[in-house]
């Protein structure tokens, strides 16, 4: 293909472009194979000359990174979970059920999405301490369980199934709750794997509440643990570029694997709103 | 997918079911009562549980929040009632007006920079003569799945003024300059809104993406054929059109960009000489380093009045209706 010459500085914004993507990505994985004298030099060197595995190794083993990574998937995989289930539950009686204030309901769920959460922050800080939920999983799972978009996106999409499909389910005999788990599960499939990956994203992200709730080092997630490191006396700039690589990649995996529903379960806000 | 064949038993599905090996309803083997199967009560069942939680941890809390602020509370003692002491202690503050005119600067420049550059990704991507289209779409996607913090932690490498890589490359070029990118007070705050600009712009592309390819392509044939210029085009079809999308996107990013904390908390603890200073460190330090319980929930509150408003402004600029 030859290029045609209006196009070439297209090509070049375009390289441009995923250079600076990707420059910050290459930066991180490969200082984390660069021997500790190699991170910081005066002139440029973008391969590591002796690449090195310790700080993989001493991340592994000397500090807590292992069970920090596990919290972070217990609370990410736990959020997205039970907030799931909540929000299709719900987002099902929104869709298809008539019921007493029914509209002022979804409208005050509604609007707490603009609010932000740091002004439940200390109050639901203060509900913790009293349920002794402090250094738990559960502290760090519930406030996240509530999530309103997830409500909507659950809503939108159940509204788009047949009513008559329920009806028909009602006469063979089935319960209501019937309904919802052998009819609407199975139909919403796909947005339940949208949801999921957003609900997943965002807990996996979260930065201010486990760093406020999670007061032990054991049980630190991930990136709050990593950014511990960097506050050390001595800060080992390679261990936690290590860090950050290993905590990166599941999602950059997920991301590879399910391009598709990752940019829809990420978009969906905007597109359905 | 079709959905399964529901079990077909002639008889009240309350009851108890027929067979060992039949799937029974969750509901029954839960035991629940069987009126909470009916259709009228039904709903309230399904709503309760994420109403509870949304109780729980979302309205209460906005509404035990004002009495806290009214407090003295430490988190240890018992709180005193002072009235309106932290209010009136939060507006003299020389600090708290550093930390509201920091976050408002950032995320305005955040926005303006982030919004133009994603329009620009946005029609990249959307071009039509583009190759390896996925590649592009996706790469593009990719910091996204970088968590702030992590973001944050690899950007120290990049901003150190001994040894970091802008500095290598401008040493590579052949300039004599070294940056202090996150020490210097002129620049630290632009610094980590550049970082966040890195972030945040392909997201917001691939939804402005979205937008443009909502936009009748006959449209542009008819101003190619009346003579508008690429740039007419733009103003006059593609802008207006993307309307709708633009005012989600702005007023999404400004809620997160106000609410900045983990990049500069992990960077530079607000300084230097407060040069980064956002209003939610400056809650974070007063309520759970200093122990100001009281007085940090009359920040929370004072912040989220200022989210309000400056949401409300972007709406009516926007001129639309986004929370239908």
């Amino acid at each position: 293909m030859r290029a045609h010459p209006s196009r070439v500085p297209i090509y070049l914004l375009l390289l441009l472009g995923t250079v600076l993507t990707f420059g910050p990505f290459y930066w991180m994985i490969a200082s984390s194979f660069k021997p500790q004298g190699e991170i910081f030099t005066a002139t440029l060197r973008l391969v590591p000359s002796q690449p090195t595995l310790d700080h993989y190794h001493s991340l592994l083993t000397k500090t807590g990174f292992v069970r920090w990574l596990l919290n972070s998937i217990v609370f990410a995989l736990g959020t997205t979970v039970l907030s799931l289930f909540l929000s299709s539950l719900a987002g099902f009686a929104f869709a298809k059920y008539e019921f007493r204030g029914k509209r002022a309901l979804f409208a005050i769920v509604l609007a707490s999405v603009s609010i932000p959460q740091f002004v439940t922050i200390i109050p639901v800080y203060a509900l913790m301490v009293r349920l002794g939920l402090i250094n738990t999983y559960w502290g760090l799972i519930l406030p996240f369980s509530v999530n309103a978009f997830v409500i909507f996106l659950m809503r939108q999409y159940i509204l788009g199934i047949p009513s008559e499909l329920l009806d028909a389910a009602r006469i063979d005999g089935s319960s209501e709750f019937g309904l919802f788990h052998r009819v609407i599960v199975p139909v919403i499939r796909p947005a339940i794997g949208a949801a999921g990956i957003f609900v997943f994203l965002t807990t996996w992200n979260q930065y201010l509440w486990p760093l406020i709730l999670m007061q032990s080092n054991d049980m630190m997630v991930a990136p709050v643990g990593l950014a511990t490191l960097s506050t050390l006396y001595v800060i080992e700039y390679g261990q936690i570029m290590a860090g950050a690589t290993l905590s990166t990649l599941p999602i950059l995996a997920l991301f590879l694997l399910m391009q598709e529903q990752f940019v829809a379960g990420l978009t969906s806000g905007a597109l359905k709103g | 997918m079709p959905p399964q064949p529901v079990g077909s038993l002639p008889v009240n599905a309350s009851s108890p079911p027929s067979g060992p090996t039949q799937a029974k309803p969750l509901a029954v083997a839960l035991r629940w009562p069987k009126r909470w199967n009916q259709k009228q009560c039904a709903p309230y069942v399904f709503i309760a549980p994420f109403f509870v939680m949304f109780v729980v941890f979302w309205v209460g809390p906005i509404v035990t929040s004002i009495g806290i602020s009214l407090t003295n509370w430490d988190g240890i003692q018992a709180p005193r009632f002072v009235a309106l002491a932290n209010y009136r202690r939060l507006f003299s503050s020389p600090e708290f007006y550093v930390a509201v005119q920091n976050t408002l600067v950032a995320a305005v420049v955040y926005d303006v920079l982030m919004v133009t550059l994603a329009i620009g990704v946005a029609m990249l991507l959307d071009w039509r003569h583009l190759p390896w289209r996925h590649f592009f779409r996706a790469s593009f996607f990719v910091p996204v799945t970088m968590s702030l913090a992590v973001v944050a932690l690899v950007f120290q490498l990049i901003y150190a003024k001994e040894g970091g890589l802008l500095n290598q490359l401008i040493q590579t070029v052949g300039l004599p300059y070294k940056v202090d990118w996150l020490g210097d007070t002129r620049i630290a705050l632009w610094s980590i809104v550049a970082l966040r600009v890195w972030r945040a712009t392909g997201y917001y592309a691939i939804i402005v993406l979205a937008g443009l390819q909502n936009i009748p392509k006959e449209l542009y044939e008819v101003a190619d054929v009346d003579g508008a210029t690429p740039w007419q085009s733009f103003y006059w079809i593609t802008l207006p059109l993307l309307k709708p999308i633009m005012a989600f996107v702005v007023v999404t990013s400004s809620i997160w960009a106000l609410q900045l904390f983990d990049e500069p908390w992990i960077l530079t603890k607000g300084g230097p000489i407060n040069a980064t200073l956002t209003m939610v460190i400056h809650l974070y330090q007063h309520s759970f380093q200093f122990g100001e319980l009281g007085f940090g929930a009359a920040i929370a509150y004072v912040l989220t009045m200022i989210i309000a408003v400056f949401s409300f402004l972007q709406l009516k600029l926007f001129g639309s209706d986004i929370s239908k």
